[in-house]
């Protein structure tokens, strides 16, 4: 309904209209029975019809401009300000012509108003190109009945100067019979007429530019196009025929009417997602999820916890094995899943608690299912999560909702966790997906691959956000680099691949930032490769970090602004927060490794490499130098280049334990993991980029070194 | 299927239970029409409750206005992604370009208008008691495309259009329903 409930009967608004009205209908009776006659007889009959016409007219458009709805919104379903109303900016902008006009969010009626829209206070609605509230017809004046304003403002001059004049031609026939009654009451009437003359014609006249100019009241009054470009002109004649000519607008305040029953029921047709299918839910873990879950309804609230988006990382996770093709490399990335969540856990790490053993063991066991028993598996290391504290805590999932890849439910928490920034460690810690693999999956689809790693950048970012608060430079130093570089590279790249389910345009940064890292880590490492370069142990806590700063918080950052408002309009300022947060730290550490890096880098005598990569360098450089060294440095810089460990993160607990389950995890699978580990990569990027770094790795890495890739493309070399 | 059967059986026993009831109550057997009454009774209760095996919304999706050509109504063609596992990028082109090019129509000035609008002066605008606008023919039509449009594509993908004109013309709400049939959350 239009109106607030409870409005009250207020008779003070109702004196100007009933004024105007008395007056006019009184004023014009009177020189109808007292005038009109006399001119009849002496003029002609056609006076008094032309004066009845035209007062007919007056009388018309009168009604029209004060009982027609002058394009009233309804208020905004609670369903479709839901995100809106919490998160979003106050202006919107939108672009309209080639000129930037800002949409008001209006608090009443819960929507953005669109262009020319404004809220009348009086009628407490918001109204459609608004132009002023009429106390005069007690009614505001917006699309619908500008027309009739206007015209009843003409007539109305009109009708007040034909009264006027004939009124002035009694008097002057009757001057010899001033004292009569009907001269009296025709000079009452032209003083009437005479002395609205001003004020009404001031009106019409000043209507009479706005229409000319197409410009409403409220725009004129309030300045908007002073000095600027009107948008909404269409010329001269053009605003003249729209105001005059154009057809009636509907009523959008509608009576609520039985809308047709339309029958819906399972099973539904789906679009063929053969290979595609899997692949949405793969890839929307880490890229949709803020895009859907900004629209996800109330039931998707428990989820929004903070630990939720690193378990949904987790589920995510799961999925990938679905998705990838049975190999060594989604194996290997299973089992990275799982030692990421183990990992992760870790700021807070229980190893006995995830029991990862038994899960390697399961891993092991069956490297190459990526059926349902890695699924339960992982599973099985998600449930570890619940018992970490903390965001990024990876909570376990029902093994069926794993499988069952609950598309929203799955990218809610990434959404989240990309937002807010809780990222999960594991997978930075754990050998990511082989290059090959994951350039196979972005070359195949392009979207499991995001999928594969948007679990892990969540998860990331969620733990990078933990680790920021504790340790911030690494992090920081990465940001910077990474967006320009994800939105340069990653965008096209991944359009070009349309037409796969997955819009990479709404894809995050993060993701297709982390997927560009990665391939170019792979191409480092393989010329790190040919040089021959003794092994570099990168800690795996430096790597989350620099993962986390590198990849994800830049990727997040950027991800959550472009997807905002292309996915919903208002960017939530949650996302602002948090992305502003990561740029910070991103930017931060990336100041600090740049330098190392490229010291680093000309000491290994790498390719040359690009801001990311040197970000990426210079971040392991400094992880490396705030983790505990294994000590294998090499020719690198020792401080600068740490092994990654997975166990390197900050607390040293944490990456002994990482280090000890990633060696023992190594050696299991050191065969597996010696081939394909340059290519494995948790999140694509950051291994490659971490493998790009430690060139040394590759080929030291089957000797004494196991490469692990963690989240978000760090890759770390342990010492065995 | 088995629900249904259920459905009716239970139908069947309690239009038995109370018919009996009512012989009872009654003692004659001019009451078996009671029976027929109970029986559609039972039946319409037993059918709302079918009805409420609808599923759920999971969520609803909203297509913004483009105002890129001024206030004219017009939604943008962007393929939201929520819909992408469940709707063809191409099918959701064509419905929101048809939807546009209607409300193209509909506000269109042309002779029709003029003519409209003249005849609306002359007759003191009482011809707006007895005709219908040009844009509130427009209106039905966008009405019929619409209803036609999820019958025939958007109900068998768990999929509902909501008229714009109910929102105000500011969006396109596509009500994502639950799909219960894989077992999923969405």
């Amino acid at each position: 309904m239009p109106n607030s409930a409870g409005k009250r009967f207020k008779p003070t608004k109702y004196i100007p209209v009933s004024t105007a009205a008395t007056l006019l209908v009184g004023s014009t009776t009177l020189f109808f029975v007292f005038t009109c006659p006399w001119l009849t007889k002496v003029i002609s009959p056609a006076v008094p019809l032309y004066n009845g016409l035209v007062f007919l007219f007056v009388l018309a458009n009168f009604s029209m401009a004060t009982f027609m709805d002058p394009g009233i919104y309804p208020r905004a379903d609670e369903d479709e300000d839901k995100d809106d109303d919490f998160r979003a900016p106050l202006y919107k902008n939108v672009e309209i012509k080639g000129i930037q006009v800002r949409m008001k969010w209006c608090a009443t009626c819960h929507f953005y108003r669109p262009p020319r829209c404004s809220h009348c206070s009086v009628c407490d609605n918001c109204v459609e190109d608004f132009d002023h509230h009429c106390p005069w017809v007690n009614n505001c004046i917006g699309r619908r009945n500008y027309r009739y304003f206007f015209l009843f403002l003409l007539s109305l001059s009109v009708h007040m100067v034909g009264v006027f004049s004939f009124g002035l031609i009694f008097v002057l026939h009757h001057k010899e019979k001033l004292g009569g009654l009907h001269t009296i009451v025709t000079l009452v009437v032209m003083g009437i007429a005479g002395l609205f003359f001003i004020p009404v014609m001031g009106l019409t006249g000043f209507h009479m530019v706005l229409v000319a100019r197409g410009r409403t009241t409220n725009e004129q009054v309030t300045g908007k196009f002073r000095g600027g470009v009107n948008p909404f002109t269409k010329g001269c004649c053009g605003n003249v025929e729209y105001v005059l000519c154009s057809p009636l607008a509907p009523r959008y305040v509608l009576d609520p009417r039985t809308k047709p029953h339309i029958k819906i029921q399972a099973p539904f047709i789906r679009p063929d997602l053969s290979d595609k299918q899997i692949t949405i839910k793969v890839s929307d873990n880490g890229i949709h999820s803020t895009i859907i879950n900004s629209k996800v309804n109330s039931s998707q609230s428990p989820l929004h916890s903070p630990k939720l988006p690193c378990r949904r990382a987790a589920l995510h996770v799961s999925h990938f094995p679905i998705v990838m093709s049975d190999d060594r490399k989604n194996s290997a990335i299973l089992e990275e899943g799982v030692r990421g969540h183990d990992y992760r856990s870790e700021p807070n790490l229980d190893l006995p608690e995830y029991a990862n053993a038994p899960l390697h063991r399961t891993f092991q066991s069956s490297p190459h299912q990526l059926d349902s028993d890695p699924v339960n598996s992982r599973s099985l290391s998600l449930k570890q999560g619940p018992r970490r504290p903390g965001k990024g805590q990876l909570q376990a999932l029902p093994p069926q909702t794993v499988a069952s890849t609950p598309y929203k439910g799955v990218f809610s928490p990434n959404t989240h966790s990309n937002r807010n920034g809780s990222l999960s460690y594991d997978s930075l810690l754990n050998p990511s997906i082989s290059p090959a693999s994951a350039n196979e999956c972005i070359a195949h689809r392009g979207v499991p691959s995001m999928g594969f790693h948007s679990p892990y950048l969540p998860t990331k970012m969620c733990h990078i956000r933990e680790t920021e608060v504790h340790r911030q430079q690494i992090a920081q130093t990465y940001s910077p680099v990474m967006p320009p570089r994800g939105v340069g590279r990653q965008s096209p790249h991944f359009r070009d691949r349309e037409p796969s389910p997955v819009r990479y345009d709404n894809l995050s940064q993060t993701i297709m930032a982390s997927i560009q890292e990665r391939k170019e880590m792979e191409e480092r490492e393989k010329r790190q490769m040919l040089h021959g370069r003794s092994h570099t142990h990168i800690y795996a806590q430096d790597s989350g970090m620099f993962d986390g700063g590198y990849g994800l918080p830049n990727n997040a950052c950027f991800s959550d602004g472009p997807r905002g408002p292309g996915s919903r309009g208002p960017t939530p300022p949650a996302y602002g927060g948090s992305r502003d947060n990561l740029i910070g730290v991103g930017l931060v550490s990336y100041g600090q490794r740049t330098p190392v890096l490229r010291h680093a880098g000309s000491t290994l005598g790498r390719a040359p490499r690009t801001s990311s990569t040197s970000l990426h360098t210079d971040h392991s450089s400094t992880n490396s130098s705030q983790s505990r060294a294994p000590g294998h440095e090499g020719p690198y810089r020792s401080p600068a280049h740490q092994p990654h460990s997975p166990a390197v993160a900050r607390s040293p607990s944490y990456s002994h334990q990482k280090l000890s389950y990633i060696s023992a995890h190594e050696r299991t699978d050191s065969p597996r993991l010696g081939g394909p580990r340059e290519a494995m990569k948790v999140n694509g990027q950051m291994d490659c980029h971490l493998n790009t770094q430690g060139v040394p790795l590759s080929p030291g890495r089957h000797n004494n070194v196991k490469k692990v890739t963690g989240v978000g493309g760090t890759t770390y070399e342990i010492s065995v | 299927m088995w629900f249904l059967t259920k459905q009716f059986a239970v139908r069947r026993y309690f239009t038995h239970c109370l018919s009996a009831l009512i012989d009872l109550v009654c003692g004659t057997k001019r009451w078996r029409t009671s029976e027929f009454v109970l029986a559609s009774l039972v039946f319409v209760q037993t059918h709302s409750l079918q009805d409420l095996q609808q599923p759920a919304v999971s969520s609803k999706v909203y297509v913004q206005r483009d105002y890129s050509s001024g206030t004219i109504c017009k939604f943008q063609t962007k393929f939201p992604s929520e819909l992408e596992s469940r709707l063809d990028k191409q099918q959701f082109d064509e419905t929101i370009q048809t939807l546009n090019n209607l409300y193209a129509e509909a506000e269109k000035l042309g002779g029709k208008s003029y003519l409209e609008g003249c005849l609306a002066c002359v007759t003191a605008y009482t011809i707006f008691l007895c005709m219908e606008t040009h844009y509130e023919k427009v209106l039905k039509k966008i009405a019929r495309y619409i209803k036609d449009q999820n019958e025939k594509i958007y109900a068998p993908r768990g999929l509902l259009l909501t008229d714009p004109i109910e929102r105000g013309l500011r969006v396109v709400e596509v009500t994502i329903f639950e799909d219960r049939s894989i077992g999923s959350g969405r």
